[in-house]
């Protein structure tokens, strides 16, 4: 098991080694020139070139790719061209939001998908079936932007914007508003905090509360059909019991498996959700990069997300581990 | 996660954050962040709008026409020959950080604005610093006496030091911070810096001190919002005050509502049809003509713009002195167009003509639906027989490629630096600015008649003689058609039933001092 596990942290770790390179030379790449977007029409050559050596962007490739895993390791990820800020500091800044949108996102999608894939698979051909696979279906196909703006017009008395009040910002000393005012025991500000994080949250939750809730579905069909249970039910085992002692467990792998990989779209999906709720994540922090040709945070940015996505899939490979016995045996 | 342990820690023992915002603060919605509040460092029009509040100039404009005000000169006086301006300044005048305003404090931000590699400038990126070339020096005469002497005479230079590039900001500040001093301006405006959470909201307060004495509301908090639809919501929620930016259909539809006040000014813009006169078939001017009389500007003006346009002749707006918009137009006549298209096919130009039209992403203030005045265009050309493939590229990409002259038709426009036609018919026609890297003439217009008269003009300090002088050029421009000036748009504001005292000016400044909150 333990070779397993290090062959996987080894294997993870050449896959963030392999983006960190793609993302390096794909941004250098890219048409254009990213002092050209911060001079705007004003651009003289000699301002341009000055700026691109500054920045050590005029360097061969090549020098400047042996440069990096010394940056990376240093934190230096550059700066960024637009704001003229350090692009590792803004990333720390913005991630605490990222996340705790994110995980208030899976807090919401995970339970939700279970149970709605549950009541399904057990009242299959029923209106609770329909009505949970009416939900997937819609869950999916209906795009976060959209989503989120009708959210806004159905709950009219909720926040559109930002992680609480502007008026109140200035009563923060970190950068995880919700988890802060909970543990300094300030109720109005953590009652505020959550108010502004419900609907992104529910925006984001969507997709994934669907999918989950479909394999879910599926998986329990496949168990629920297996003939342990079925001597389970004549031995007079409760509704209760079979599903969540019997079933549920047995059905949890590919459940996992989704879930985990859900939790990596959180990240992509968190782009959209924060630009429409105006969300100070690290996914508004791109995008508004992007638009502003500011490569310095489209390369960071764009590491720091391969990395959360390559860590997520190692830790799902590890619960694996742990909900699966066939798995450790074979490994 | 140290130090966010140790900052719950800390603030678990404190029981609070910083101190509480006063009540009657404004929440100013727009669709995106500033970059730098140093004046010298930035072009962007959302940082401007900051910094205005924030900075004061030695002369700035009155509070609803675009005439030059005293500001922090209390007066100012030119030499015979125009070469050297001496400006007075007013007494009492502190900054933020309580440094006196004086001679040296204007000197030290003038000559960061002129003098290269100067100690005090951190980043080389001076956007505006051809815009103040002609200053040669900058001396102090006595601590409240500054005289700025001119290579040559130069009749805008007045309404240049209006602008937000010559803002007054504080010596001790700038030294403070140094390269730094972007993320903490300290000027002598109405409102002081309190704090910046990037991409999040911005946040200045009222200035006790302030010269022309303090602001009526006790702050102002800018919050970017991308989504204009979510501006919307934030508005009619009374989560913002004023929304800025709006897409015109928006503003229709908010106008019928009576929960908020739709302003609307006339602008000082001009967006036009660029017509690349270097290539073929448009360096023969009846092709140019035919497309001018192929563009329905009225049914236009309808389409992209919801009404609130006015038809352009020329390129500088009627709001602004020296506009000849009395110009006999070339009024919508398809019967003309292909008639123009005959003769110049029937002296050897190619037929059927096909040309690529460039068009930017996102939306300018004078070109609000960019899309939609693409096939607007295409489809008036396509009645007339010109064939156009519309080439789409994002914004600095666009204007990147067209002022290489990569184009043969653009879309583009003009949102004026200063009230002054120079900065429209100089910046945008002389044959100067024809280079690769930032002129702004992207027509490749060449005439030696206009580059004289607009020279002429340059130096001409008398502003009667300087009018007719533009006229003459933009007689001159209009009969050789370089391009198709398409509209002059209004600037439109939403904002709340509480917020009363905001003005729209024309230039485009928003300046919040005299805003009141019924809250």
């Amino acid at each position: 098991m333990w070779s397993f596990l290090l062959v996987r942290i080894l294997q993870s770790l050449a896959t963030v080694a392999v983006a960190v390179v793609l993302i390096f030379i794909s941004i250098r790449l890219l048409p254009g020139n990213p002092a050209l977007a911060r001079f705007g029409q004003h651009s003289v050559p000699a301002r341009v070139t000055a700026e691109m050596a500054q920045q050590g962007w005029d360097r061969p490739i090549l020098a400047q790719l042996i440069d990096l895993p010394g940056e990376l390791l240093r934190g230096d990820l550059g700066v960024s061209f637009f704001h003229g800020d350090q692009v590792a500091a803004r990333l720390t800044e913005t991630i605490p939001a990222t996340l705790e949108l994110s995980i208030t996102a899976i807090l919401l999608a995970v339970p939700l998908g279970i149970c709605a894939g549950v009541a399904s698979a057990l009242w299959r051909g029923s209106w609770p079936d329909y009505a949970a696979m009416t939900f997937a279906l819609l869950g999916v196909s209906v795009p976060v932007f959209f989503l989120g703006i009708c959210l806004m017009t159905i709950f009219t008395n909720m926040p559109t914007s930002g992680r609480v009040a502007p008026t109140m910002i200035s009563q923060f000393h970190t950068d995880f508003f919700l988890c802060e005012a909970i543990l300094t025991g300030r109720f109005a500000l953590a009652l505020d905090a959550l108010r502004h994080l419900l609907l992104p949250a529910v925006a984001l939750a969507t997709i994934p509360a669907a999918v989950i809730s479909r394999i879910t579905r599926s998986s329990m069909l496949e168990v629920l059909s297996s003939d342990y249970l079925r001597t389970a039910k004549a031995k007079g085992a409760t509704l209760g019991r079979i599903v969540w002692r019997h079933a549920l467990p047995n059905a949890s792998v590919p459940i996992v498996n989704i879930a985990g990989f859900q939790v990596g779209m959180l990240l992509s999906g968190a782009v959209l959700t924060e630009t429409v709720f105006n969300w100070p994540g690290m996914g508004r922090y791109l995008v508004t990069a992007v638009r502003e040709q500011d490569y310095a945070v489209v390369q960071g940015g764009a590491l720091v997300i391969a990395a959360m996505f390559v860590t997520a899939n190692l830790l799902l490979d590890i619960a694996y581990l742990w909900l699966d016995p066939r798995i450790r045996t074979q490994s | 996660m140290r130090s966010l342990l140790f900052c719950l820690i800390v603030s678990t023992f404190l029981g609070c954050g910083g101190p509480a915002l006063p009540s009657n603060i404004l929440i100013y919605g727009r669709g995106d962040d500033a970059d730098r509040l140093d004046p010298i460092h930035t072009d962007i029009g959302e940082s401007v709008t900051v910094m205005c509040n924030i900075y004061d100039t030695l002369v700035t404009y009155d509070e609803e026409t675009l005439d030059l005000v005293p500001s922090l000169a209390e007066s100012w006086s030119t030499s015979d020959d125009g070469l050297e301006w001496t400006f007075h300044l007013r007494k009492g005048v502190t900054f933020h950080d309580g440094t006196p305003l004086d001679a040296d404090a204007v000197l030290f931000s003038l000559e960061r604005l002129t003098v290269p590699m100067h100690p005090f400038v951190f980043d080389q990126v001076i956007p505006y610093v051809q815009s103040f070339e002609a200053i040669e020096s900058v001396s102090a005469v006595d601590p409240l006496t500054v005289k700025v002497r001119l290579k040559r005479p130069t009749a805008a230079f007045l309404t240049t030091m209006a602008m937000f590039p010559a803002s007054i900001v504080s010596p001790t500040a700038v030294k403070k911070y140094e390269g730094e001093f972007w993320k903490h301006p300290v000027g002598t405006g109405p409102f002081q810096f309190d704090s910046w959470n990037v991409n999040q909201q911005l946040t200045l307060l009222a200035f006790d001190d302030h010269w022309r004495g303090r602001p009526e509301i006790d702050g102002v908090i800018f919050l970017p919002v991308g989504e204009s639809a979510v501006r919307v919501k934030q508005l009619l929620r009374g989560e913002i005050d004023i929304a800025d930016n709006l897409p015109p259909a928006e503003i229709d539809s908010l106008s019928k509502n009576p929960e908020v006040i739709v302003q609307e000014k006339e602008g000082m813009n001009t967006g036009y049809l660029t017509m690349n006169n270097d290539k073929a078939p448009l360096d023969d001017q009846r092709i140019r003509e035919a497309i001018w009389y192929a563009i329905d500007r009225d049914q236009l003006i309808k389409s992209a713009y919801s009404g609130h346009a006015t038809k352009a002749v020329t390129l500088v707006p009627p709001t602004l002195w020296g506009s000849h918009s009395d110009l006999t137009d070339r009024d919508y006549d398809p019967a003309k167009a292909k008639q123009l298209l005959a003769a110049a096919a029937a002296d050897g130009v190619p037929m059927p003509i096909r040309l690529q039209l460039f068009v930017m992403t996102d939306p300018r203030p004078y070109m609000q639906q960019p899309r939609q005045t693409a096939i607007f265009i295409k489809d008036s050309l396509a009645k007339v027989g010109i064939e156009t493939e519309i080439v789409t590229n994002q914004n600095s990409q666009h204007f990147r490629r067209m002022t290489r002259g990569e184009h043969q038709l653009g879309l583009a426009g003009w949102t004026a630096d200063m009230p002054d036609p120079d900065n429209f018919l100089y910046t945008l026609l002389d044959l100067d600015n024809i280079n690769d890297v930032g002129g702004n003439n992207m027509s490749r217009y060449r005439s030696q008649k206009v580059h004289d008269l607009l020279a002429q003009a340059k130096v001409e300090m008398n502003q009667e003689k300087r009018a007719e002088l533009y006229r003459e050029a933009q007689e001159e421009i209009f009969a050789d058609a370089p391009l198709v000036p398409l509209v002059h748009t209004s600037v439109r504001n939403v904002q709340s039933k509480a917020v009363s005292g905001y003005l729209l000016h024309p230039s485009s400044l928003t300046r919040l001092r005299l805003t009141k909150l019924a809250k």
